[in-house]
Protein backbone atom coordinates (compact mmCIF):
# COMPACT_ATOMS: atom_id res chain seq x y z
CA UNK A 1 0.00 0.00 0.00
CA UNK A 2 2.92 2.27 0.90
CA UNK A 3 4.37 1.76 -2.55
CA UNK A 4 1.15 2.77 -4.20
CA UNK A 5 0.88 6.00 -2.19
CA UNK A 6 4.55 6.79 -2.85
CA UNK A 7 4.19 6.22 -6.58
CA UNK A 8 1.06 8.40 -6.75
CA UNK A 9 2.82 11.23 -4.90
CA UNK A 10 5.90 10.91 -7.14
CA UNK A 11 3.65 10.87 -10.20
CA UNK A 12 1.84 14.04 -9.13
CA UNK A 13 5.11 15.82 -8.31
CA UNK A 14 6.67 14.88 -11.64
CA UNK A 15 3.54 15.89 -13.51
CA UNK A 16 3.55 19.26 -11.79
CA UNK A 17 7.27 19.79 -12.51
CA UNK A 18 6.66 19.27 -16.21
CA UNK A 19 3.31 20.95 -16.61
CA UNK A 20 3.41 24.00 -14.33
CA UNK A 21 5.82 26.06 -16.44
CA UNK A 22 3.68 25.33 -19.48
CA UNK A 23 0.54 26.37 -17.66
CA UNK A 24 2.20 29.49 -16.28
CA UNK A 25 3.16 30.63 -19.76
CA UNK A 26 -0.47 30.53 -20.79
CA UNK A 27 -1.58 32.79 -17.97
CA UNK A 28 -0.42 36.19 -19.45
CA UNK A 29 -3.15 38.51 -20.68
CA UNK A 30 -2.48 40.61 -23.79
CA UNK A 31 -3.85 44.10 -23.43
CA UNK A 32 -4.39 46.55 -26.28
CA UNK A 33 -4.86 50.16 -25.34
CA UNK A 34 -6.17 52.52 -27.99
CA UNK A 35 -4.98 55.94 -26.89
CA UNK A 36 -6.67 58.86 -28.54
CA UNK A 37 -9.72 57.17 -29.99
CA UNK A 38 -10.41 60.58 -31.46
CA UNK A 39 -8.68 60.84 -34.79
CA UNK A 40 -5.44 62.39 -35.95
CA UNK A 41 -5.88 64.59 -39.02
CA UNK A 42 -4.28 67.47 -40.90
CA UNK A 43 -5.28 69.21 -44.10
CA UNK A 44 -3.57 71.38 -46.74
CA UNK A 45 -5.46 74.07 -48.61
CA UNK A 46 -3.25 73.70 -51.70
CA UNK A 47 -1.74 70.60 -53.21
CA UNK A 48 -0.62 71.81 -56.65
CA UNK A 49 1.96 74.25 -57.95
CA UNK A 50 1.41 74.80 -61.69
CA UNK A 51 4.81 76.05 -62.81
CA UNK A 52 4.62 75.46 -66.54
CA UNK A 53 7.90 75.72 -68.44
CA UNK A 54 11.03 76.24 -66.39
CA UNK A 55 14.60 77.12 -67.33
CA UNK A 56 17.74 75.44 -66.09
CA UNK A 57 19.64 76.67 -63.01
CA UNK A 58 16.82 78.99 -61.99
CA UNK A 59 14.97 79.55 -58.74
CA UNK A 60 11.18 79.57 -58.58
CA UNK A 61 9.14 80.48 -55.53
CA UNK A 62 5.51 79.99 -54.76
CA UNK A 63 3.40 83.12 -54.62
CA UNK A 64 3.06 84.40 -51.98
CA UNK A 65 6.49 83.01 -51.07
CA UNK A 66 5.92 81.86 -47.50
CA UNK A 67 2.16 82.01 -47.09
CA UNK A 68 1.27 79.98 -50.14
CA UNK A 69 -0.22 76.95 -48.41
CA UNK A 70 -1.91 76.57 -45.05
CA UNK A 71 -1.59 73.41 -42.98
CA UNK A 72 -4.43 73.01 -40.46
CA UNK A 73 -4.66 70.49 -37.63
CA UNK A 74 -8.12 69.03 -38.16
CA UNK A 75 -8.22 66.20 -35.64
CA UNK A 76 -8.41 66.54 -31.89
CA UNK A 77 -4.92 65.42 -31.07
CA UNK A 78 -1.71 67.47 -30.82
CA UNK A 79 0.67 66.56 -33.62
CA UNK A 80 4.30 66.80 -34.68
CA UNK A 81 4.71 67.26 -38.42
CA UNK A 82 7.39 66.19 -40.92
CA UNK A 83 8.24 66.74 -44.58
CA UNK A 84 9.90 64.55 -47.19
CA UNK A 85 10.53 64.87 -50.93
CA UNK A 86 11.47 62.52 -53.75
CA UNK A 87 13.13 62.49 -57.15
CA UNK A 88 11.17 64.17 -59.96
CA UNK A 89 10.25 61.62 -62.62
CA UNK A 90 9.45 61.98 -66.28
CA UNK A 91 5.69 61.53 -66.51
CA UNK A 92 5.77 59.69 -69.85
CA UNK A 93 8.40 57.16 -68.74
CA UNK A 94 9.18 57.38 -65.01
CA UNK A 95 11.81 54.66 -65.15
CA UNK A 96 13.80 56.24 -67.97
CA UNK A 97 14.56 59.74 -66.75
CA UNK A 98 14.53 61.66 -63.49
CA UNK A 99 15.87 64.64 -61.66
CA UNK A 100 17.51 63.58 -58.40
CA UNK A 101 16.48 65.57 -55.33
CA UNK A 102 19.63 66.92 -53.68
CA UNK A 103 20.15 66.46 -49.95
CA UNK A 104 21.13 70.07 -49.26
CA UNK A 105 19.00 72.18 -51.60
CA UNK A 106 21.77 72.68 -54.15
CA UNK A 107 21.54 71.71 -57.82
CA UNK A 108 23.67 69.99 -60.46
CA UNK A 109 23.24 68.15 -63.74
CA UNK A 110 19.82 66.48 -63.49
CA UNK A 111 19.89 67.30 -59.78
CA UNK A 112 17.38 69.75 -58.38
CA UNK A 113 16.92 71.52 -55.05
CA UNK A 114 13.71 72.01 -53.13
CA UNK A 115 13.14 74.20 -50.09
CA UNK A 116 10.30 75.14 -47.77
CA UNK A 117 9.87 78.10 -45.48
CA UNK A 118 7.30 78.48 -42.73
CA UNK A 119 5.81 81.91 -42.19
CA UNK A 120 7.19 83.42 -39.00
CA UNK A 121 10.08 80.96 -38.79
CA UNK A 122 12.90 83.48 -38.95
CA UNK A 123 15.35 81.17 -37.19
CA UNK A 124 15.52 78.58 -39.94
CA UNK A 125 14.46 80.56 -42.99
CA UNK A 126 14.37 78.33 -46.07
CA UNK A 127 15.01 74.66 -45.19
CA UNK A 128 15.95 72.02 -47.80
CA UNK A 129 13.41 69.31 -48.48
CA UNK A 130 15.26 66.00 -48.78
CA UNK A 131 14.45 62.36 -49.37
CA UNK A 132 14.77 61.73 -45.63
CA UNK A 133 11.77 62.61 -43.51
CA UNK A 134 12.72 65.67 -41.49
CA UNK A 135 11.01 68.00 -39.02
CA UNK A 136 8.49 70.46 -40.40
CA UNK A 137 7.06 71.75 -37.15
CA UNK A 138 8.14 71.75 -34.35
CA UNK A 139 11.87 71.29 -34.90
CA UNK A 140 14.80 70.42 -32.63
CA UNK A 141 16.37 73.49 -31.09
CA UNK A 142 13.36 75.65 -31.89
CA UNK A 143 11.10 77.27 -29.36
CA UNK A 144 7.89 76.03 -30.99
CA UNK A 145 5.75 73.28 -29.57
CA UNK A 146 3.60 70.63 -31.21
CA UNK A 147 0.55 71.83 -33.12
CA UNK A 148 -2.78 71.70 -31.29
CA UNK A 149 -6.18 71.09 -32.88
CA UNK A 150 -7.19 74.16 -34.87
CA UNK A 151 -3.60 75.43 -35.18
CA UNK A 152 -2.38 76.47 -38.61
CA UNK A 153 1.02 76.91 -40.25
CA UNK A 154 1.52 78.77 -43.50
CA UNK A 155 4.46 77.90 -45.70
CA UNK A 156 5.89 78.30 -49.17
CA UNK A 157 8.21 76.39 -51.50
CA UNK A 158 11.27 77.21 -53.55
CA UNK A 159 12.49 75.16 -56.52
CA UNK A 160 16.03 75.30 -57.88
CA UNK A 161 16.12 73.62 -61.27
CA UNK A 162 19.08 71.47 -62.41
CA UNK A 163 22.06 73.14 -64.07
CA UNK A 164 21.36 70.87 -67.03
CA UNK A 165 18.39 68.72 -67.95
CA UNK A 166 16.80 67.17 -71.00
CA UNK A 167 14.23 69.64 -72.25
CA UNK A 168 10.68 69.12 -73.36
CA UNK A 169 9.85 66.51 -70.77
CA UNK A 170 7.04 66.80 -68.27
CA UNK A 171 8.44 66.14 -64.80
CA UNK A 172 6.50 65.29 -61.70
CA UNK A 173 7.38 64.93 -58.04
CA UNK A 174 5.64 64.77 -54.68
CA UNK A 175 6.28 66.33 -51.30
CA UNK A 176 4.65 64.52 -48.40
CA UNK A 177 3.75 66.29 -45.19
CA UNK A 178 3.09 63.86 -42.37
CA UNK A 179 1.80 64.05 -38.84
CA UNK A 180 2.03 61.87 -35.75
CA UNK A 181 0.51 62.18 -32.29
CA UNK A 182 2.78 64.39 -30.17
CA UNK B 1 23.15 85.96 -86.36
CA UNK B 2 23.80 82.23 -86.64
CA UNK B 3 25.21 82.30 -83.08
CA UNK B 4 22.04 83.95 -81.78
CA UNK B 5 19.85 81.33 -83.45
CA UNK B 6 21.98 78.56 -81.91
CA UNK B 7 21.69 80.18 -78.47
CA UNK B 8 17.92 80.51 -78.82
CA UNK B 9 17.73 76.84 -79.82
CA UNK B 10 19.78 75.81 -76.82
CA UNK B 11 17.59 77.76 -74.41
CA UNK B 12 14.49 76.24 -75.96
CA UNK B 13 16.00 72.79 -75.51
CA UNK B 14 16.61 73.45 -71.83
CA UNK B 15 13.07 74.48 -71.19
CA UNK B 16 11.01 71.81 -69.54
CA UNK B 17 7.44 71.54 -68.47
CA UNK B 18 7.61 71.11 -64.72
CA UNK B 19 4.41 70.16 -62.98
CA UNK B 20 2.03 71.68 -65.50
CA UNK B 21 -0.90 70.67 -63.37
CA UNK B 22 -3.60 73.09 -64.34
CA UNK B 23 -6.27 70.67 -63.30
CA UNK B 24 -8.60 71.50 -60.46
CA UNK B 25 -7.06 70.99 -57.06
CA UNK B 26 -8.04 67.76 -55.34
CA UNK B 27 -7.39 68.49 -51.69
CA UNK B 28 -7.12 65.43 -49.54
CA UNK B 29 -8.79 65.64 -46.18
CA UNK B 30 -8.89 62.52 -44.04
CA UNK B 31 -8.35 61.30 -40.51
CA UNK B 32 -7.17 58.11 -38.82
CA UNK B 33 -8.18 56.72 -35.44
CA UNK B 34 -6.81 55.82 -33.00
CA UNK B 35 -3.76 58.04 -32.90
CA UNK B 36 -1.81 55.60 -30.74
CA UNK B 37 -2.05 51.85 -30.08
CA UNK B 38 -0.33 50.22 -27.11
CA UNK B 39 -0.02 46.44 -26.94
CA UNK B 40 1.18 45.04 -23.62
CA UNK B 41 2.22 41.59 -22.50
CA UNK B 42 2.39 40.06 -25.98
CA UNK B 43 4.30 36.75 -25.67
CA UNK B 44 6.79 35.91 -28.44
CA UNK B 45 5.10 33.25 -30.55
CA UNK B 46 1.71 34.93 -30.12
CA UNK B 47 -0.32 37.04 -32.58
CA UNK B 48 -2.73 39.86 -31.90
CA UNK B 49 -4.72 42.29 -34.02
CA UNK B 50 -6.57 45.59 -33.89
CA UNK B 51 -8.41 47.90 -36.26
CA UNK B 52 -7.60 51.33 -37.70
CA UNK B 53 -10.45 53.52 -38.91
CA UNK B 54 -9.88 55.75 -41.96
CA UNK B 55 -12.30 58.65 -42.24
CA UNK B 56 -12.47 60.13 -45.76
CA UNK B 57 -13.83 63.65 -45.26
CA UNK B 58 -13.62 64.53 -48.95
CA UNK B 59 -16.48 64.76 -51.42
CA UNK B 60 -14.72 62.20 -53.65
CA UNK B 61 -13.52 58.64 -53.07
CA UNK B 62 -9.84 58.08 -52.29
CA UNK B 63 -7.53 55.08 -52.29
CA UNK B 64 -5.52 54.85 -49.08
CA UNK B 65 -2.29 52.89 -48.77
CA UNK B 66 -0.70 51.46 -45.62
CA UNK B 67 2.96 51.23 -44.72
CA UNK B 68 5.19 50.91 -41.69
CA UNK B 69 7.86 53.44 -40.82
CA UNK B 70 10.76 53.26 -38.38
CA UNK B 71 10.87 56.63 -36.62
CA UNK B 72 14.23 58.08 -35.60
CA UNK B 73 15.21 57.57 -31.97
CA UNK B 74 14.43 61.16 -30.96
CA UNK B 75 10.84 60.79 -32.15
CA UNK B 76 10.12 57.60 -30.23
CA UNK B 77 8.47 57.51 -26.82
CA UNK B 78 10.89 57.36 -23.90
CA UNK B 79 12.27 53.89 -23.24
CA UNK B 80 11.12 52.52 -26.59
CA UNK B 81 13.51 50.72 -28.92
CA UNK B 82 13.28 50.31 -32.68
CA UNK B 83 10.80 47.65 -33.78
CA UNK B 84 13.03 44.77 -34.97
CA UNK B 85 11.26 43.71 -38.16
CA UNK B 86 8.45 45.39 -40.11
CA UNK B 87 7.48 42.05 -41.64
CA UNK B 88 5.96 41.12 -38.27
CA UNK B 89 3.23 43.66 -38.98
CA UNK B 90 0.65 43.06 -41.69
CA UNK B 91 -2.47 44.83 -42.91
CA UNK B 92 -5.67 43.06 -43.98
CA UNK B 93 -5.24 44.99 -47.23
CA UNK B 94 -2.33 47.04 -48.55
CA UNK B 95 -4.75 49.59 -49.96
CA UNK B 96 -8.41 50.37 -49.56
CA UNK B 97 -10.82 52.61 -51.45
CA UNK B 98 -12.99 54.71 -49.17
CA UNK B 99 -16.06 56.39 -50.71
CA UNK B 100 -16.70 60.10 -50.23
CA UNK B 101 -17.58 61.14 -46.69
CA UNK B 102 -17.27 57.58 -45.45
CA UNK B 103 -15.24 55.49 -43.07
CA UNK B 104 -13.51 52.14 -43.51
CA UNK B 105 -11.55 49.84 -41.24
CA UNK B 106 -8.34 47.98 -41.83
CA UNK B 107 -7.13 45.19 -39.55
CA UNK B 108 -3.52 45.28 -38.39
CA UNK B 109 -1.92 42.03 -37.25
CA UNK B 110 1.20 41.91 -35.09
CA UNK B 111 3.00 38.55 -34.87
CA UNK B 112 6.16 38.17 -32.79
CA UNK B 113 8.41 35.18 -33.62
CA UNK B 114 8.78 32.58 -30.92
CA UNK B 115 12.30 33.32 -29.73
CA UNK B 116 13.52 34.05 -26.22
CA UNK B 117 15.51 37.09 -27.42
CA UNK B 118 12.25 38.93 -28.22
CA UNK B 119 10.87 38.47 -24.69
CA UNK B 120 10.53 41.41 -22.31
CA UNK B 121 11.09 44.14 -24.92
CA UNK B 122 9.49 47.58 -25.44
CA UNK B 123 9.35 48.69 -29.08
CA UNK B 124 7.82 51.44 -31.18
CA UNK B 125 7.03 51.72 -34.86
CA UNK B 126 4.66 53.94 -36.87
CA UNK B 127 1.87 52.85 -39.18
CA UNK B 128 1.51 55.21 -42.13
CA UNK B 129 -1.78 55.92 -43.90
CA UNK B 130 -1.59 57.98 -47.12
CA UNK B 131 -4.09 58.93 -49.78
CA UNK B 132 -2.88 58.14 -53.29
CA UNK B 133 -2.48 61.35 -55.28
CA UNK B 134 -0.54 62.71 -58.22
CA UNK B 135 -0.51 66.23 -56.77
CA UNK B 136 2.68 67.94 -55.67
CA UNK B 137 1.69 67.95 -52.00
CA UNK B 138 0.49 64.84 -50.24
CA UNK B 139 -0.49 64.03 -46.68
CA UNK B 140 0.45 61.01 -44.61
CA UNK B 141 -0.80 60.29 -41.10
CA UNK B 142 1.13 58.08 -38.71
CA UNK B 143 -0.32 55.98 -35.89
CA UNK B 144 2.13 55.24 -33.09
CA UNK B 145 2.30 51.49 -32.39
CA UNK B 146 3.86 50.62 -29.02
CA UNK B 147 4.51 46.91 -28.44
CA UNK B 148 5.69 45.37 -25.17
CA UNK B 149 6.40 41.66 -25.13
CA UNK B 150 5.81 39.24 -22.29
CA UNK B 151 8.98 38.11 -20.45
CA UNK B 152 7.94 34.50 -21.13
CA UNK B 153 8.03 32.86 -24.54
CA UNK B 154 4.84 31.05 -25.46
CA UNK B 155 5.63 27.34 -25.85
CA UNK B 156 5.20 26.00 -29.35
CA UNK B 157 2.76 23.38 -28.08
CA UNK B 158 1.71 22.13 -24.67
CA UNK B 159 4.64 19.71 -24.73
CA UNK B 160 5.41 20.21 -21.04
CA UNK B 161 1.84 19.56 -20.06
CA UNK B 162 1.58 16.45 -22.22
CA UNK B 163 4.92 15.13 -20.92
CA UNK B 164 3.76 15.63 -17.34
CA UNK B 165 0.50 13.83 -17.96
CA UNK B 166 2.31 10.99 -19.75
CA UNK B 167 4.77 10.56 -16.86
CA UNK B 168 1.91 10.62 -14.37
CA UNK B 169 -0.05 7.98 -16.30
CA UNK B 170 2.99 5.72 -16.66
CA UNK B 171 3.89 5.98 -12.98
CA UNK B 172 0.30 5.44 -11.87
CA UNK B 173 0.05 2.46 -14.19
CA UNK B 174 3.26 0.96 -12.81
CA UNK B 175 2.08 1.60 -9.27
CA UNK B 176 -1.29 0.00 -9.91
CA UNK B 177 0.31 -2.97 -11.64
CA UNK B 178 2.75 -3.45 -8.78
CA UNK B 179 -0.05 -3.10 -6.19
CA UNK B 180 -2.45 -5.52 -7.83
CA UNK B 181 0.31 -8.01 -8.50
CA UNK B 182 1.32 -7.97 -4.87
CA UNK B 183 -2.29 -8.23 -3.78
CA UNK B 184 -2.86 -11.17 -6.09
CA UNK B 185 0.15 -13.08 -4.66
CA UNK B 186 -0.93 -15.83 -2.28
CA UNK B 187 0.18 -15.20 1.33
Amino acid sequence: MKAVITSIVVAIILALIFSLPALAQESGTITITMTGVNEISISLDKTQWPLGNVASNTEYETSPPIEWCTLTVEGNYNVNTFIVGEDAKWVDNPGAYKWTLSNDGTNGENVYGLWFRISGDTARGYVPVTKTESEFWPYAGGSGSSLAPGDTKQFGLRLLTPTYFVGGRQMQTQITISAVAA
Amino acid sequence: MVGRIKLAGLIAALLVIFLPSFTLSQDVNFGVAPAEVKIDNLPPGETTEFELTINNKDAIAHVFTFTTFQPPEEERREGRAEFPDDSWISFSSQEIEVPANSQANVTVTVAIPQEQKWAGEDWETWLGVAAESSDLLGVKLYVRLLVSTNPLVRSKSNAGLFAGIAVAVILLGCGAYYYFRRKAKPE
